[in-house]
Protein backbone atom coordinates (compact mmCIF):
# COMPACT_ATOMS: atom_id res chain seq x y z
CA UNK A 1 0.00 0.00 0.00
CA UNK A 2 1.38 3.58 -0.93
CA UNK A 3 1.01 5.95 1.37
CA UNK A 4 0.57 9.52 0.67
CA UNK A 5 1.13 13.21 2.46
CA UNK A 6 -1.59 15.22 2.53
CA UNK A 7 -0.17 18.26 3.03
CA UNK A 8 -3.71 19.87 4.84
CA UNK A 9 -4.12 16.38 6.59
CA UNK A 10 -0.43 16.58 8.16
CA UNK A 11 -0.05 13.24 7.84
CA UNK A 12 0.67 10.29 5.22
CA UNK A 13 -2.72 8.37 4.32
CA UNK A 14 -3.29 5.59 2.47
CA UNK A 15 -3.72 5.92 -1.42
CA UNK A 16 -7.00 4.09 -1.07
CA UNK A 17 -8.63 7.46 0.10
CA UNK A 18 -7.14 9.52 -2.62
CA UNK A 19 -8.25 9.91 -5.93
CA UNK A 20 -5.61 10.69 -8.90
CA UNK A 21 -6.45 14.65 -10.57
CA UNK A 22 -4.03 14.38 -13.70
CA UNK A 23 -1.46 17.29 -14.50
CA UNK A 24 -0.68 20.25 -12.51
CA UNK A 25 -0.75 23.77 -13.37
CA UNK A 26 -2.58 23.80 -16.30
CA UNK A 27 -4.16 27.35 -16.12
CA UNK A 28 -7.25 27.60 -18.11
CA UNK A 29 -7.20 29.93 -20.44
CA UNK A 30 -8.43 33.26 -19.95
CA UNK A 31 -10.13 33.89 -22.80
CA UNK A 32 -11.47 30.65 -24.96
CA UNK A 33 -13.45 32.31 -27.12
CA UNK A 34 -10.32 34.05 -29.01
CA UNK A 35 -8.25 30.55 -29.33
CA UNK A 36 -8.04 27.90 -32.63
CA UNK A 37 -8.94 24.90 -32.20
CA UNK A 38 -5.17 23.92 -32.22
CA UNK A 39 -4.77 25.70 -28.99
CA UNK A 40 -7.77 24.70 -27.45
CA UNK A 41 -7.24 20.90 -28.31
CA UNK A 42 -3.33 21.44 -26.76
CA UNK A 43 -5.40 22.84 -23.37
CA UNK A 44 -7.59 19.93 -23.10
CA UNK A 45 -5.94 16.96 -24.27
CA UNK A 46 -2.17 17.31 -24.74
CA UNK A 47 -0.24 16.63 -21.61
CA UNK A 48 3.59 15.99 -20.73
CA UNK A 49 3.12 12.43 -19.86
CA UNK A 50 6.89 12.40 -18.27
CA UNK A 51 9.15 9.38 -17.79
CA UNK A 52 10.24 10.47 -14.54
CA UNK A 53 9.35 13.73 -11.96
CA UNK A 54 5.86 13.94 -12.70
CA UNK A 55 3.75 17.23 -11.66
CA UNK A 56 -0.05 15.87 -10.93
CA UNK A 57 -3.04 16.48 -8.84
CA UNK A 58 -4.75 14.67 -6.34
CA UNK A 59 -7.61 14.59 -4.37
CA UNK A 60 -7.56 13.51 -0.99
CA UNK A 61 -11.69 12.33 -1.51
CA UNK A 62 -12.18 10.28 1.59
CA UNK A 63 -10.81 12.37 3.89
CA UNK A 64 -10.48 15.77 4.09
CA UNK A 65 -11.92 16.36 0.27
CA UNK A 66 -9.25 18.88 -0.75
CA UNK A 67 -7.27 18.77 -3.99
CA UNK A 68 -3.60 18.91 -3.79
CA UNK A 69 -0.54 18.69 -5.88
CA UNK A 70 1.85 15.98 -5.96
CA UNK A 71 5.54 15.38 -7.18
CA UNK A 72 5.88 11.91 -8.22
CA UNK A 73 8.50 9.80 -10.38
CA UNK A 74 6.50 7.87 -13.54
CA UNK A 75 8.94 5.03 -13.01
CA UNK A 76 9.06 4.18 -9.43
CA UNK A 77 6.18 5.67 -8.42
CA UNK A 78 7.56 7.35 -5.49
CA UNK A 79 6.02 10.51 -4.17
CA UNK A 80 9.03 13.21 -4.11
CA UNK A 81 6.83 15.91 -2.15
CA UNK A 82 2.96 17.59 -1.76
CA UNK A 83 2.19 20.66 -1.37
CA UNK A 84 -1.03 22.94 -1.03
CA UNK A 85 -3.10 23.95 -3.97
CA UNK A 86 -2.08 27.24 -4.99
CA UNK A 87 1.54 27.07 -4.01
CA UNK A 88 4.37 27.54 -6.88
CA UNK A 89 5.38 24.63 -8.18
CA UNK A 90 8.10 22.58 -6.99
CA UNK B 1 -53.33 8.28 8.53
CA UNK B 2 -51.21 7.70 11.08
CA UNK B 3 -50.13 9.98 13.67
CA UNK B 4 -47.51 8.66 15.20
CA UNK B 5 -43.92 8.18 12.79
CA UNK B 6 -42.38 5.13 13.81
CA UNK B 7 -38.70 5.64 13.72
CA UNK B 8 -37.52 2.63 11.83
CA UNK B 9 -34.11 1.58 11.98
CA UNK B 10 -31.58 0.19 8.93
CA UNK B 11 -30.05 -2.29 11.46
CA UNK B 12 -30.63 -3.90 14.45
CA UNK B 13 -30.99 -2.52 17.69
CA UNK B 14 -29.48 -5.36 19.81
CA UNK B 15 -26.22 -4.94 20.06
CA UNK B 16 -24.20 -7.78 18.48
CA UNK B 17 -22.25 -9.20 21.15
CA UNK B 18 -18.85 -11.98 20.39
CA UNK B 19 -15.58 -12.58 21.86
CA UNK B 20 -14.28 -9.75 23.27
CA UNK B 21 -15.71 -7.30 20.77
CA UNK B 22 -19.52 -6.02 20.86
CA UNK B 23 -21.36 -3.98 18.01
CA UNK B 24 -23.99 -1.89 18.48
CA UNK B 25 -26.14 1.19 17.07
CA UNK B 26 -25.55 4.21 18.55
CA UNK B 27 -28.40 6.55 20.01
CA UNK B 28 -30.12 8.52 17.72
CA UNK B 29 -28.64 11.84 17.47
CA UNK B 30 -28.69 15.58 16.07
CA UNK B 31 -25.68 15.69 13.38
CA UNK B 32 -24.79 19.10 11.84
CA UNK B 33 -22.71 19.72 8.59
CA UNK B 34 -20.32 22.92 9.91
CA UNK B 35 -18.35 25.16 6.97
CA UNK B 36 -16.48 28.24 7.76
CA UNK B 37 -12.78 29.82 7.14
CA UNK B 38 -12.03 29.91 10.74
CA UNK B 39 -12.77 27.65 13.42
CA UNK B 40 -12.99 30.86 15.52
CA UNK B 41 -16.21 31.75 13.41
CA UNK B 42 -17.42 27.93 14.63
CA UNK B 43 -16.46 28.99 18.06
CA UNK B 44 -18.34 32.07 18.06
CA UNK B 45 -21.65 30.86 16.20
CA UNK B 46 -21.90 27.72 18.84
CA UNK B 47 -20.42 29.49 22.05
CA UNK B 48 -18.08 26.26 22.82
CA UNK B 49 -14.53 25.64 22.20
CA UNK B 50 -13.72 24.25 18.49
CA UNK B 51 -10.60 22.70 16.94
CA UNK B 52 -9.16 23.75 14.19
CA UNK B 53 -6.70 20.77 14.06
CA UNK B 54 -8.01 18.76 11.05
CA UNK B 55 -8.59 14.78 12.35
CA UNK B 56 -9.25 15.84 15.93
CA UNK B 57 -12.76 16.13 18.09
CA UNK B 58 -13.43 18.49 20.89
CA UNK B 59 -16.72 19.17 22.14
CA UNK B 60 -18.29 16.06 20.05
CA UNK B 61 -17.25 18.81 17.01
CA UNK B 62 -14.88 17.14 14.65
CA UNK B 63 -12.64 18.62 12.46
CA UNK B 64 -12.70 16.78 9.40
CA UNK B 65 -10.86 19.22 6.48
CA UNK B 66 -10.48 22.88 5.94
CA UNK B 67 -13.17 24.74 6.28
CA UNK B 68 -15.20 21.92 7.81
CA UNK B 69 -16.50 20.37 11.03
CA UNK B 70 -18.92 17.84 11.81
CA UNK B 71 -20.75 18.41 14.82
CA UNK B 72 -22.50 15.09 16.81
CA UNK B 73 -25.29 17.22 19.21
CA UNK B 74 -27.94 15.35 21.43
CA UNK B 75 -31.16 14.38 19.81
CA UNK B 76 -33.51 16.98 19.48
CA UNK B 77 -30.87 19.75 19.33
CA UNK B 78 -32.31 22.65 16.99
CA UNK B 79 -30.18 23.72 13.98
CA UNK B 80 -28.30 26.91 15.54
CA UNK B 81 -29.49 30.29 13.37
CA UNK B 82 -26.11 31.91 12.37
CA UNK B 83 -25.44 33.90 9.35
CA UNK B 84 -21.31 33.41 9.44
CA UNK B 85 -21.24 30.12 8.72
CA UNK B 86 -22.97 27.47 7.06
CA UNK B 87 -24.47 24.83 8.91
CA UNK B 88 -26.59 22.25 8.00
CA UNK B 89 -28.64 19.18 9.57
CA UNK B 90 -27.29 15.79 8.48
CA UNK B 91 -28.92 13.93 10.92
CA UNK B 92 -30.41 11.70 8.45
CA UNK B 93 -27.87 10.73 6.42
CA UNK B 94 -25.90 8.82 9.28
CA UNK B 95 -26.03 6.44 11.50
CA UNK B 96 -23.43 5.82 14.26
CA UNK B 97 -22.29 2.22 14.97
CA UNK B 98 -20.19 1.90 18.21
CA UNK B 99 -17.43 -1.15 18.24
CA UNK B 100 -16.37 -1.81 21.52
CA UNK B 101 -14.16 -4.13 23.06
CA UNK B 102 -10.31 -5.17 23.54
CA UNK B 103 -10.91 -6.71 19.75
CA UNK B 104 -12.42 -3.44 18.25
CA UNK B 105 -9.64 -2.18 16.80
CA UNK B 106 -8.64 -5.57 14.98
CA UNK B 107 -12.19 -5.81 13.57
CA UNK B 108 -12.16 -2.49 12.26
CA UNK B 109 -8.59 -3.02 10.88
CA UNK B 110 -9.92 -6.11 8.72
CA UNK B 111 -11.62 -2.84 6.29
CA UNK B 112 -10.06 0.16 7.21
CA UNK B 113 -6.63 1.00 5.97
CA UNK B 114 -5.46 3.51 8.68
CA UNK B 115 -2.91 2.25 11.20
CA UNK B 116 -6.02 1.86 14.04
CA UNK B 117 -3.50 0.97 16.49
CA UNK B 118 -1.73 4.30 17.02
CA UNK B 119 -5.07 5.99 16.21
CA UNK B 120 -5.57 7.96 19.37
CA UNK B 121 -7.65 8.59 21.81
CA UNK B 122 -9.84 12.20 20.30
CA UNK B 123 -9.00 11.81 16.58
CA UNK B 124 -11.87 11.64 14.33
CA UNK B 125 -11.27 11.44 11.05
CA UNK B 126 -13.24 10.19 7.21
CA UNK B 127 -11.94 7.41 5.80
CA UNK B 128 -13.16 4.10 4.26
CA UNK B 129 -14.30 0.75 5.35
CA UNK B 130 -13.52 -1.68 2.22
CA UNK B 131 -15.58 0.57 -0.47
CA UNK B 132 -17.48 2.42 2.70
CA UNK B 133 -16.72 5.71 3.32
CA UNK B 134 -16.81 6.09 7.12
CA UNK B 135 -15.87 8.60 9.74
CA UNK B 136 -14.39 7.22 12.56
CA UNK B 137 -13.52 8.65 15.96
CA UNK B 138 -11.63 6.78 18.77
CA UNK B 139 -13.51 7.79 21.97
CA UNK B 140 -11.70 5.58 24.45
CA UNK B 141 -8.53 2.92 23.95
CA UNK B 142 -10.62 0.17 22.85
CA UNK B 143 -14.01 2.25 21.75
CA UNK B 144 -14.75 3.38 18.04
CA UNK B 145 -17.50 5.85 16.80
CA UNK B 146 -18.20 4.88 13.42
CA UNK B 147 -20.12 7.04 11.17
CA UNK B 148 -21.87 5.47 8.39
CA UNK B 149 -24.80 6.75 5.94
CA UNK B 150 -27.52 5.42 6.35
CA UNK B 151 -28.18 3.21 3.61
CA UNK B 152 -24.48 1.85 3.93
CA UNK B 153 -24.90 1.00 7.42
CA UNK B 154 -26.72 -2.55 6.27
CA UNK B 155 -23.77 -3.13 4.60
CA UNK B 156 -21.31 -2.53 7.14
CA UNK B 157 -23.43 -3.91 9.93
CA UNK B 158 -23.00 -7.07 7.99
CA UNK B 159 -19.60 -7.20 7.25
CA UNK B 160 -18.29 -5.67 10.63
CA UNK B 161 -20.49 -8.57 12.47
CA UNK B 162 -19.05 -10.93 9.95
CA UNK B 163 -15.52 -10.23 10.91
CA UNK B 164 -15.90 -10.24 14.61
CA UNK B 165 -17.51 -13.63 14.44
CA UNK B 166 -14.54 -15.12 12.62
Amino acid sequence: MILIHCPYCDEKRPEIEFVYGGEAHIARPADPATMNDAAWERYLFIRNNPRGRHHERWRHSHGCGRFFNAVRDTVTDRFETTYKAGEPRR
Amino acid sequence: MSDVLARAEPIPTAPWVGRDVTIRLAPPAARFSLRARKAADVQDALGREVTGKIGTTINGIACLGPEEWLWRAPEGTATPANARIAITDIGHRHVGLIVEGPRAVSVLSAGCPLDLATFEVGRATRTVFETVEIIIEREAPDRFHVEVWRSLSVWLWMVLTTTAGD
